[in-house]
């Protein structure tokens, strides 16, 4: 049976709304540890995940027997009824006009046409060109895969799309004073296997924090300015603000930005922008509900302007969806998602950052973070920083996190570069998703240090 | 379906006149979402598939595939084997295997009926009835079932069912500007969990943040829930008890063994023995018995973590601790149950005079997994004055090193059993509540 007939037969059976995801994966991962190969895996599989809304109830089966899927759209009907039973809240998914096309996002290498021995020599030749005195190990992760998506609803949407994805990243460690220390960097986006070359360009940066850390002192502890490096700045606004503008968040109570849509949320040198058509990791020209993707500027000049959207927040919102539903994979339903996701540069050089700062942090690339929406609330952890005295760079320092209050740190934004740089990494919201952030270099006046 | 899978591509490994081992796995999750205060969904998601790891001139291959590609599949993992180094891999014939309690036929029951979705209910209703401006606004109940089959070509054939439960609420008041949240979950393989507890006790939590209190910068005696200090250990110890890290010098345990590593009072142990356990098994996913490890014993280090390969590598046995995150990964060294013992004090007399109260962090997983330095955010927390809980303490960070801490922690006797699924992690610690002098606090 195919996809639209299922879709049929759940509408015949009374489904306000059925759509169907089908979705098959080819991956190819790669690890080199110490210049030996570690871990090879070469796989594929494939399954769909089946969505029904029946009256107010929800019923999502996802599953990798594509031969019962049948029972699998029975199953999520049955659920829907379910939850029917249980719910009070009326629910409903914005309308949008239905979707069909296709479109295959480019790759000028493709993975298919590389052999294993031309990603092997890569990883060799990366290996061999971080070898120092000061690094005792290296370890090199690779990664590609194809996703060829169908989706079809019983509103009529229907679109194919093929995604192309890279990521590369080496994290090195090194020994001094009996204190172990490391330091990581990758690239990666959405396309084929040219994506790689860029990894070579963060050669000496890895190696020169790696150096750094080694003589790095602890940090000092309390309120302090800090200066956010590209990484770091596109971590914070991915995690301490794109958590909150996630409209499923908004719409259940859980996030710091709820009805705060048209307010000054930032100073007005602040603008925030998620965007699935930049050329990024986080790139997709549909979302996983079929919804043709646009850029979404979520803060504009200080305004909260847009959140991130599927169907149901926007109807819950009274606003127009934006593309903003992703799934892991087939077998979880989609939920609200950020993409690529930018701080707007301004006008400002690093040098006139530093000049205002008597004493702080300028706190370089990431090692993660977490945030809580709900309190606006969040902690980063910088790979290095340096102590920041009479607006000079005096020393480097390890381990060090800073926390803040969202809301907070956005007005106490006192400073902006002019150029931008963007990182890439796997956001878990319960799912992975792969995604993109960055902006330029930032001045924060004050959040809380905690050091040793 | 999945045994006989995995016995079909074993036979179409032995053909070839190869060597490996095959994974497989089918299991079926139901899970019911909570969103502002009701039942928002309820999904199932079915997943079947093996991994399959191929032997040839002493290289391993590994590929993945769901049930039928099995042919391609093992010509994929052959080819694979001529770039990997030369490990010539023993399988083991492993034919006893310790009785471990696993499996709950009750949990399967409630995934065919209303239970699940009466038990959410029930846990929804528990916290609704604390106080009205209390709202659960996120959280759910998660069933699971399925089925591990790992075979090889030594002849080793096992199988093992499991079941677990998994629920979780957040507790919400609305704030002007922002709001207060607390979290409560819990964790079972059986249909034991109290789940009217979990509603309750998430939002009285919260209901006890009403009020904030503020602190200084510095050190500070530190109470920690076993929820906050399970985040903090795993983060920052568990990879320097692999045996993979120590032999790289990538563990702050390297040339430590038989040394005092923490107070006399502490043992840390992995059992995956241990009865419903929620990372207890009888077998690991490399097909090898388990055992109870000692890692501390009266805070001497007694021993790290092995699979085959790095036994292997390191002249020495697999401990059982092979792990795959699913069937697309090939094994790699994971604890599976770790226990914290060590200590008698009762809970309540810890609280010092003066302190912090912590019952949750932030941030744990950005710890230094190779030094053990952690610089976090402690949410909730709450100052302690005169031995008593007073005011939230809003956005403080705490930072220290979990070696130095492991030096003068005192365990306390309210153990309980704590469970994170972090991206493809699974953090399952058995603990009590700890207490530990002289913590960098920086206030918010």
């Amino acid at each position: 049976m195919t996809l639209k007939k299922i879709v049929d037969v759940l509408t015949d059976k009374g489904a306000n709304f059925c759509d169907i995801r089908k979705e098959r994966w080819e991956s190819t991962l790669l690890t080199l540890k110490d210049g030996k190969i570690e871990r090879m895996v070469s796989g594929e599989e494939e399954g769909a995940m089946v969505r029904v809304l029946f009256q107010n109830g929800w019923g999502c089966v996802g599953t990798s027997a594509l031969e019962r899927l049948n029972d699998a759209a029975e199953r999520a009907l049955g659920m829907a009824k379910q939850n029917d039973r249980f719910k009070s809240e009326e629910t409903g998914l914005a309308s949008i006009e239905p979707y069909t096309g296709k479109s295959y996002m480019p790759a000028e290498i493709k993975f298919e046409d590389v052999s294993f021995e031309e990603k092997m020599s890569f990883m060799d030749e990366l290996h061999g060109s971080l070898q120092r005195d000061h690094v005792k190990t290296i370890d090199i992760h690779y990664k590609d895969s194809v996703v060829q998506k169908e989706i079809v609803n019983s509103e009529g949407t229907h679109v194919e799309m093929q995604i192309p994805r890279l990521i590369t990243y080496m994290i090195i460690t090194g020994k001094n004073n009996g204190r172990i220390q490391q330091a990581s960097e990758g690239v990666g986006g959405t396309g084929g296997y040219e994506l790689k070359e860029g990894v070579y360009e963060k050669v000496d940066t890895v190696l020169n924090r790696l150096h750094d850390l080694l003589e790095a002192e602890a940090a000092p502890s309390g309120k302090l300015p800090l200066i956010m490096d590209h990484h770091l700045t596109g971590v914070f606004v991915h995690e301490a603000f794109g958590h909150a503008a996630e409209a499923d968040l908004v719409v259940s109570g859980n996030s710091c930005l709820e009805n705060k849509l048209g307010e000054m949320v930032a100073g007005e040198n602040v603008t925030i922008i998620d965007d699935p058509t930049f050329p990024g990791y986080g790139s997709f020209p549909y979302d996983d509900e079929g919804t043709k993707t646009r850029r979404r500027v979520l803060v504009d000049a200080g305004k909260l302007n847009d959140y991130i959207m599927d169907r149901e927040s926007a109807w819950k919102l009274g606003l127009e969806p934006n593309g903003g539903a992703r799934a892991e994979d087939f077998r979880v339903k989609p939920i609200v998602r950020m993409s690529n996701t930018l701080l707007k540069a301004r006008d400002m050089k690093m040098d006139e950052l530093l000049e205002g700062v008597d004493r702080g942090i300028y706190a370089r690339s990431s090692s993660g973070g977490q945030v809580s929406p709900a309190q606006g609330t969040f902690q980063f952890n910088a790979q290095v920083a340096y102590l920041i005295e009479d607006g000079e760079l005096t020393k480097p320092l390890r381990d060090v996190s800073f926390s803040g209050f969202t809301l907070d740190t956005l007005k106490n934004i006192v400073g902006i570069t002019d150029e931008m740089k963007t990182g890439v990494g796997h956001c878990g919201k319960g799912q992975t998703a792969a995604v993109s952030d960055g902006g330029p270099q930032v001045l924060i006046s004050e959040v809380t240090v905690g050091g040793r | 379906m999945i045994s006989e899978s995995v016995k079909e591509t074993l036979e179409k490994i032995n053909k070839s006149g190869l060597e490996g081992d095959v994974y497989g796995i089918e299991s079926r999750n139901v899970t019911y979402s909570i969103k502002k205060g009701e039942i928002s969904d309820i999904s199932d998601s079915e997943e079947v598939g093996m991994g399959i790891r191929v032997q040839k001139d002493g290289k391993i291959g590994f590929a993945y595939c769901v049930p039928g590609k099995e042919e391609r599949c093992v010509l994929k993992a052959k080819k694979l084997s001529k770039f990997s180094q030369e490990l010539d891999l023993t399988f083991p014939s492993t034919k006893n295997v310790p009785d471990v309690k696993t499996f709950d036929a009750k949990i399967k029951r409630a995934m065919e009926g209303d239970e699940g979705i009466d038990l959410t209910q029930n846990m929804l209703e528990a916290a609704n009835g604390v106080k009205k401006d209390i709202i659960p606004t996120g959280g759910g109940l998660k069933l699971m079932v399925g089925k591990i089959v790992v075979g090889n070509t030594s002849g080793t054939l096992l199988e093992e069912k499991k079941t677990k439960i998994v629920c979780g609420i957040t507790a919400t008041i609305k704030g002007e500007i922002t709001s207060l949240t607390a979290s409560e979950a819990d964790c079972s393989r059986r249909l034991d969990l109290e789940v009217e507890t979990v509603g309750k006790t998430a939002a009285k939590k919260v209901d006890s943040m009403r009020e904030s209190s503020s602190i200084e910068t510095g050190p500070q005696t530190v109470v920690m829930s076993p929820d906050a200090f399970s985040n903090i250990l795993w983060f920052t110890l568990a990879q320097s008890i692999s045996g993979e890290n120590v032999r790289k010098s990538k563990s702050y345990f390297k040339g430590k063994l038989g040394e005092s590593v923490a107070d006399s009072n502490v043992n840390l142990l992995d059992d995956p023995t241990r009865e419903w356990g929620m990372g207890s098994t009888g077998f690991d996913d490399e097909g090898v018995a388990t055992s109870p490890l000692h890692i501390i014993s009266d805070g001497i280090l007694k021993n790290f973590l092995y699979d085959l390969k790095e036994g292997v590598r390191s002249n020495t046995e697999s401990t059982g601790n092979g792990i795959r995150g699913n069937f697309k990964s090939p094994p790699q060294i994971c604890d599976r149950n770790l226990v914290l013992t060590g200590g008698d004090n009762k809970t309540d007399s810890m609280f010092p005079k003066d302190g912090v109260y912590i019952d949750g962090v932030m941030g744990a997983h950005t710890s230094n997994p190779v030094s053990g330095d952690f610089s976090i955010v402690a949410n909730p927390a709450w100052l302690i004055e005169r031995g008593e809980k007073v005011g939230r303490l809003d956005g403080i960070m705490l930072s220290g090193n979990i070696h130095e801490c492991l030096g003068r922690i005192e365990l306390g006797n309210d153990h309980r059993r704590t469970y994170l699924q972090m991206g493809a992690r699974d953090i399952k610690v058995e603990l009590p509540s700890v207490r530990i002098t002289e913590m960098s606090i920086s206030s918010g």
